[in-house]
């Protein structure tokens, strides 16, 4: 009875627990010089599972769910798809994923026709960016000025970057270090609302902003 | 000697131009996150990676045993190495305008984490990451890879 008892509560401990924490479902990273292991894994702002293949000259395999991954070696074709358990990608993937930057964030200011003057609500965001831009140890922010395509192109190009410029202004004066600011102009060549040209469409008049 | 009147003549005119220099090679991206001991191999230059540093296309990038890094590239795109690492920026070309758009990571050794940009999302065909055996493309998504010493 003892040697049943001692042989059922570890099985027991281990069903009642995740997998993870047993011993004998781990799964081991690579282990050939060489080999490589690739694991798909959820977007760590949305969680959203694209997809991915590993390929090479003796075979391919797709990954396409959540925590899918392969082990690959030279001239060997890429082993079938297994899937990792969330504790075997926090034992083998935690330290690098922890490295892994930021996410960038992405802002749109809107401007009043044919005019480098914000939009009240656009002009409101301001301190949200700055917000963005304080909590990066190195922050690095691009500019981008558009227009909608009433006007010549060229116009529109100087519009973009008076755009961009007002806005790079409004982040100085609020005290940030410009040499961190980079400022171009796309114009009317990257359209928010595609349109024909020589139409007013006030989603176009805009910057746009990436905090890094 | 030679060499070294070179490398000063280009230190001096980073210095004084320093508009002009990043106008010539405009960098790939910016080093975000550094611990423990963490290079850049540039051609045959071997610099200590430090936090704000930019990265170009062709730069390599290596920890040591205590090493962790973290890059964001101009696209959006993301990617870390965790410790006894090495990843090679082969290409990293950002100018959609002008239709040229391409981003190849080589993970030669150790581990390393990727988060897919704005290249991955205009075109996917353009991302390449590269272990020693394999090829991996991608269809906008995250990826975690390690690789076995060789």
């Amino acid at each position: 009875m003892i040697v049943t008892r001692r042989l059922i509560v570890p099985a027991l401990a281990c069903s009642l627990t995740l997998a993870t924490a047993c011993a004998s479902h781990k799964t081991k990273g690579p282990e050939y010089p060489g080999q490589a292991m690739v694991a798909l894994l959820p977007d760590p702002e949305t969680g959203n599972v694209g997809k991915a293949y590993v390929t090479n000259s003796a075979g391919r395999t797709d990954l396409g769910s959540a925590r899918d991954f392969t082990t690959v070696s030279v001239r060997t074709a890429p082993a079938p798809v297994s899937t990792l358990s969330q504790g075997d990608v926090r034992a083998l993937f935690g330290d690098v994923l922890a490295a892994l930057p930021p996410p960038q964030r992405h802002f749109t200011l809107f401007f009043r026709f044919d005019s480098e003057e914000l939009t009240p609500e656009s002009k409101a965001m301001a301190p949200e960016i700055l917000r963005a831009v304080r909590e990066r140890q190195v922050p690095d922010v691009l500019v981008v000025g558009h227009t909608d395509t009433t006007g010549a192109g060229t116009g529109n190009f100087a519009l973009g970057l008076r755009r961009a410029n007002t806005v790079r202004t409004l982040l100085r004066d609020s005290g940030l270090d410009v040499a961190s600011i980079d400022v171009i102009s796309h114009g009317e060549t990257e359209l928010l609302v595609p349109t024909g040209d020589g139409i007013f469409e006030a989603r176009n008049r805009r910057v746009e902003i990436t905090v890094r | 000697m030679r060499a070294h009147t070179v490398a000063a003549a280009v230190v001096l005119t980073l210095l004084t131009v320093p508009a002009f220099a990043a106008e010539q090679q405009p960098s790939a991206g910016q080093i975000k996150v550094v611990s423990g001991s963490a290079f850049i191999v540039r051609g045959n230059t071997v610099l200590p990676a430090t936090v704000g540093q930019r990265v170009f296309e062709a730069d390599k990038v290596r920890t040591g045993s205590d090493g962790r890094l973290g890059i964001t590239l101009k696209d959006d795109t993301r990617f870390s190495l965790g410790p006894n690492s090495e990843v090679h920026l082969n290409r990293f070309a950002y100018a959609p305008s002008e239709g040229r758009i391409g981003l190849a990571l080589n993970v030669v050794r150790g581990m390393a984490a990727y988060v897919s940009g704005r290249i991955a999302k205009l075109s996917p065909d353009a991302v390449k990451l590269e272990t020693p055996g394999a090829i991996v493309g991608v269809r906008g998504t995250t990826l975690a890879l390690s690789v076995s010493p060789q």
